[in-house]
């Protein structure tokens, strides 16, 4: 296989958060859209584990996210993952970067668990016998194997995100994006997604509203008018949030 | 039937491939709409619920899967008997009713994901043509699958929250609303569908080779 072969681009097995961290830098970076400005000439570097991003709705939050395994592209300035152009080879960096959607609804493609799991390794070019194997692991790691053969709309709103996750997971990233993951869930789902992005060996950058989430997380970027205002760790930074948005 | 959708199991037509499936229910079918003998259209109608029964459904299973076209099944044989003649109505059921039970016995023996390397191998002619995209063609397919039952829930919603404001009997504040939910809705699934790495990399391939 070539440099771009699944194995090579990513994989997580085994190994530790330190070493699965990857350096996602912002250069210079400007998003408008339809006459506004979603992100301001921001440029910032993440390296940490667990980073966190709060702001009040419109703030460029979720922009800033999906600009980075090139989903959103830029007006100006340029993102680089692990030195990657997140937009010019965005194929690679969505290999070793999964995104996780605010509405599982939104994610899931096929009408089947196990089907939608194999639907990414599908299309990242994995055997049929390393997609069965991805797609066992993935539901035993979120411990959601009954689920295997469940149809989709019949799953509960939590078993659905644990459902987009582990079709997240099956591909072994380096990195996992969040976009505000508790919002549809109820206080049970919430604690037990909570349980899993804790226990996470991998990267992970979660937008999220729900504060709490974010408690114990070194580090926690606030961004307000598509600006960074405020970067620190999360108590100061959740501080500075809750008193700005009184 | 859509609903229906693939139950694990091990029966016969669940270990047969897609492809000679689809191919036999289009044979089945087909040779249905040349026959007119009562005797033998009851015989189909029998044999096709054998077949739906050997998946390993049960009669309550069918029935419940199959009440939409049964009920569509059922306005058609009236119409056709007060329009036409009863010989008409009872071919008529007779001969769809026989279609519907061995379309379900397809689909509950067959993968979203299996109909989809099917339908992308039927696809790829006509994508050679410069007619269509056979990957993406495969996907709508699928898409539309999974997200039937959705944009139910959606209406069904809708439904009652225009109820609670006095508007049960209007079309327009059922349509309007869910179709910008659906648009809103197919806007955010590309974004994920971009994410999750589609097109496959055969696709990627082809079409660069193409190029």
């Amino acid at each position: 296989m070539s440099d771009t072969s699944p194995e090579r681009a990513g994989g997580a097995d085994g190994a530790d958060r330190d070493a699965l961290a990857q350096t996602i830098v912002f250069s210079g970076v400007s998003v408008v859209r339809d006459g506004r400005t979603a992100l301001d000439r921001l440029s910032i570097g993440f390296e940490e584990t667990r980073i966190g991003i709060v702001g009040l709705n419109g703030s460029g939050k979720s922009t800033l996210l999906k600009c980075i395994i090139g989903l959103v592209k830029p007006t100006a300035g340029t993102i680089t993952v692990d030195g990657r152009d997140a937009v010019g080879e965005a194929r690679a960096v969505r290999r070793s970067t999964g995104f996780l959607f605010q509405d599982p609804d939104n994610q899931i493609v096929m009408p089947l668990v196990g089907e939608d799991l194999a639907f990414g390794l599908k299309n990242h070019g994995f055997s049929k016998a390393e997609i069965g194997a991805r797609v066992d692991a993935a539901l035993t790691r979120l411990a959601i194997g009954h689920l295997a053969d469940r149809r989709i709309h019949e799953l509960s709103g939590g078993e659905k995100q644990l459902v987009a996750l582990a079709g997240v997971l099956a591909l072994t990233p380096k990195t996992v994006l969040f976009d505000e993951p508790t919002a549809h869930l109820d206080l049970k789902n919430r604690n037990r997604l909570r349980d899993v992005l804790h226990a996470m060996p991998e990267q992970a950058i979660v937008v999220s509203h729900d504060l709490d989430l974010l408690a114990d997380f070194p580090r926690v970027v606030l961004i307000e008018a598509g600006r960074i205002v405020h970067d620190g760790p999360a108590a100061e930074t959740l501080a500075r949030h809750r008193e700005a948005s009184r | 039937m859509i609903a229906a959708l693939a139950r694990p199991g091990t029966s016969a037509l669940h270990r047969t491939p897609a492809a000679p499936k689809l191919l036999g229910l289009a044979v089945a079918a087909t040779a249905l709409f040349f026959v007119d003998h009562h005797g033998l259209l009851a015989a189909a109608f029998v044999a096709a619920l054998a077949v739906a029964r050997s998946t390993g459904a049960s009669f309550a299973a069918i029935g419940r899967d199959l009440r939409g076209p049964a009920v569509v099944l059922a306005v058609l044989g009236l119409a056709d008997w007060v329009m036409v003649d009863r010989a008409t109505a009872v071919t008529v059921v007779l001969r769809l009713g026989a279609i519907a039970l061995l379309a379900h016995a397809v689909t509950v023996t067959t993968s979203t994901a299996e109909l989809g390397e099917v339908l992308e191998r039927l696809f790829r002619p006509a994508e050679r043509l410069g007619l269509l995209d056979a990957t993406r063609a495969a996907l709508t397919v699928t898409l539309a699958i999974r997200f039937v039952p959705l944009i139910v829930e959606e209406a069904r919603a809708i439904r009652e929250a225009q109820a609670a404001r006095g508007l049960e009997g209007s079309i327009v504040a059922l349509v309007v609303p869910l179709m910008v939910r659906v648009i809103v809705r197919s806007e955010a699934l590309a974004d994920a569908i971009d994410a999750r790495g589609f097109p496959p990399e055969h696709a990627v391939s082809s079409t660069n080779e193409r190029r």
